[in-house]
């Protein structure tokens, strides 16, 4: 599904510049929940949004189903993020004017049917614990339900790929495990699922490990689950 | 969620941001306003002023005795009353010259002594300015009398005076003015024409120039040059202090305004642009977020430049009224003369509702257009 080939990201800085990511090539199957570990600095972000389509990379290639993403135009990668990836930032990046619910809706794709996805955001609010905040605005709320109205988002338009930046960093231990709950029972599903995560809770979950140091892959753990099916269809919840 | 819906909601949400962006519209466009309509009445105020200070082209016989005409103030000569028609009715004469009047003076004897006496016959204005035709308007039979007449008549306003065996009746009398007007009579042309014996005839055209040229660009010369054309029997004697003093002050007023209005236009443009901007740059995270979340840049753009569109409509409407209330309530005290004609301008309204919008949006739209361009991830990070 996903194929990283030789991904460098350097950024300009005061220092000479920052090697973020130092050319990482890895293939991430359809049907896998992938954990990216690794001590903070170390490019797990930058990988996540390189994956995204949302940075490019310095030198090296990523290619979304069987597409070369940074060849597609701004536009036609914007449509691909819109229909087939699902983020979820780390630092949640809810819109500060529109409710949960409305927060939730926003990350359809635009001319989407809203009316068919609404039972699907209620079950959302529902399974997510949202429910009484469901017409909250963002400033209200605190860091997990920002964190899961993020979730919520990212799961709201049935994505082929979900792509989580620390999901459950905010979140008490019973809490991140109903989410790591909710990305596997969506893997299950047929979903693809990449998460960031720093201790081990999503270790009963995900098939695979993958760990950066300073920027580069260093050998990956042996999967533990056996991932999905590929040829399963589209998940739906 | 509609794009209107969007706008709305942003604007409720951060309404104190919305009421400063407006804020800065409404001052610069009440600036923008008021400083239009000051400079527009300054102009005004200084035309009329500066007409006030009365005719300063005399179009005389061109037989004139001159030394007879300056020790009397008057031509010995006469024209045909015809030659003034004949002139305004000549093809761009009033770019040159405006109020044409004719005029009959000459000398009479009055309560045993001399008096002067004018005949003043329909001032011919352009026909495209619809101006108010200046200088004394008379009928038939009233005269207007200077300080030392009146005062040699023991006349009254209202009473009837015996000139040559004809009575006129009192219309006015003058204050003291300390020139020749203190001894002039002014009458109806025909009246005049008739008490002095020369039906038909008049020995002046009393006249105001409208090049308005300074001395150094010697406007007589031109002047010259148009009279001699159409009224070959006379010539134009300006009086110079008067016309230039007129032309300079005038050409300061509108090279005034010619500076004034463009400078506050500048900066308030550049003063909206800023808002725009700045608002613009405020909300790069959340363009990064609808990037990411695949929205594409029209829509992304629709939401700021609405955004711009609304707040500048309002921004417009409210720095319209301001603008025109300062100006209403200071216009007056500063421009006396011209004071009524310092009205609310429909016309600036539908400028600035027309503009201002146009302009914040167009200058939200680089900032926009720049934070949709870059990366995602880049812009997201802007908070
Ligand atoms: N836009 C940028 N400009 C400059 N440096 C950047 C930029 N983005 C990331 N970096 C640098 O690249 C390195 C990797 O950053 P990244 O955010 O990917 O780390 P991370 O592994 O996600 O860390 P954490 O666990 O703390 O979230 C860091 O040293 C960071 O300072
Ligand atoms: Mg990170």
């Amino acid at each position: 599904m996903i194929v990283c080939e030789q991904v460098e990201r350097c950024f300009p800085a005061a220092t000479g510049a920052v090697r973020a990511l130092a050319g990482v090539s890895v293939s991430i199957a359809r049907g896998e929940f992938v954990a990216i570990k690794g001590p903070s600095g170390c490019g797990k972000t930058t990988l996540l949004l390189a994956l995204g389509g949302m940075q490019r990379p310095s030198a090296g290639r990523v290619s979304f189903e069987g597409r070369d993403l940074y060849a597609l135009s701004a536009p036609q990668r914007n449509r691909l993020r819109a229909e087939r990836i699902g983020f979820v930032f780390q630092l949640f990046h809810l819109v500060p004017y529109l409710t949960v619910r409305e927060n939730i809706l926003a990350g359809l794709p635009t001319g989407s049917d809203v009316g068919a996805a609404a039972a699907r955001v209620e079950t959302l609010l529902r399974q997510l614990g949202l429910r009484e905040r469901a017409a909250a605005r963002p400033g209200t709320l605190s860091a997990g339900e920002r964190q899961r109205t993020a979730l919520a988002r990212a799961l709201v338009k049935q994505p082929a790929l979900i792509l989580a930046d620390e999901p459950t960093g905010n979140l008490d231990p019973a809490n991140a495990a109903e989410v790591f709950r909710h990305l596997a029972a969506y893997q299950q599903a047929g979903g693809t699922v990449v998460v960031v995560t720093h201790g081990n809770d999503a270790a009963p979950y995900t098939t695979r490990t993958l760990n950066l140091v300073a920027g580069r892959l260093v050998e990956a753990d042996r999967p533990v689950n056996t991932p999905v099916n590929a040829d399963q269809p589209i998940p739906s919840l | 969620m509609s794009l209107a819906d969007l706008i709305l909601r942003e604007l409720r949400h951060h309404w104190a941001n919305a009421l400063l962006v407006t804020l800065g519209l409404v001052i610069a466009v009440a600036l923008l306003v008021a400083v239009k309509m000051t400079t527009a009445a300054a102009e005004r105020e200084t035309r009329r002023v500066m007409r006030d200070l009365g005719f300063n082209l005399r179009i005389i016989p061109r037989a004139t005795d001159m030394d007879h005409f300056w020790t009397h103030g008057f031509s010995d000569q006469t024209m045909p009353e015809e030659a003034v028609r004949r002139l305004a009715a000549s093809h761009g004469v009033f770019l040159s010259f405006n109020h044409l009047t004719p005029a009959l003076e000459g000398r009479l004897d009055v309560a045993g002594r001399p008096a002067l006496l004018t005949g003043l016959g329909e001032t011919i204005v352009d026909p495209n300015e619809g101006k108010q035709p200046m200088g004394y308007r008379l009928k038939p039979g009233q005269v207007i009398l200077g300080r030392a007449i009146a005062t040699r008549l023991e006349a009254r306003r209202g009473e009837t005076i015996r000139l040559s065996d004809r009575e006129f009746t009192v219309e006015r009398i003058l204050g003291e003015s300390g020139t020749d007007e203190d001894v002039r009579i002014y009458g109806a042309l025909a009246d005049v024409q008739a008490v002095l014996g020369l039906p038909g005839r008049i020995n002046e055209i009393k006249a105001i120039d409208c090049l308005c040229l300074t001395a150094d660009e010697d406007p007589l010369a031109q002047l010259r040059a148009v009279v001699e054309k159409i009224v070959p029997e006379a010539r134009v004697m300006q009086l110079t202090v008067l016309a230039d003093a007129r032309a300079r002050q005038r050409q300061m007023a509108e090279r005034y305004a010619q500076f004034a209005v463009p400078l506050v236009l500048v900066v308030g443009a550049g003063w909206l642009a800023l808002l725009a901007w700045l608002n613009v740059r405020e909300r790069r995270a959340e363009i990064g977020l609808w990037r990411a979340l695949g929205h594409g840049s029209a829509r992304i753009a629709g939401l700021l430049l609405g955004k711009a569109l609304v707040l500048g409509a309002v921004g417009a409407l409210a720095g319209y009224a301001l603008g025109m209330w300062i100006a209403l309530s200071a216009g007056p005290e500063i421009f006396k003369v011209t004071a009524k004609s310092l009205r609310p301008e429909p016309i600036l309204l539908f400028w600035a509702l027309a503009l201002t919008p146009a302009f914040a949006a167009l200058a939200s739209l680089l900032p926009t257009m720049a934070a949709v361009a870059q990366e995602p991830a880049e812009t997201l990070r802007a908070d």
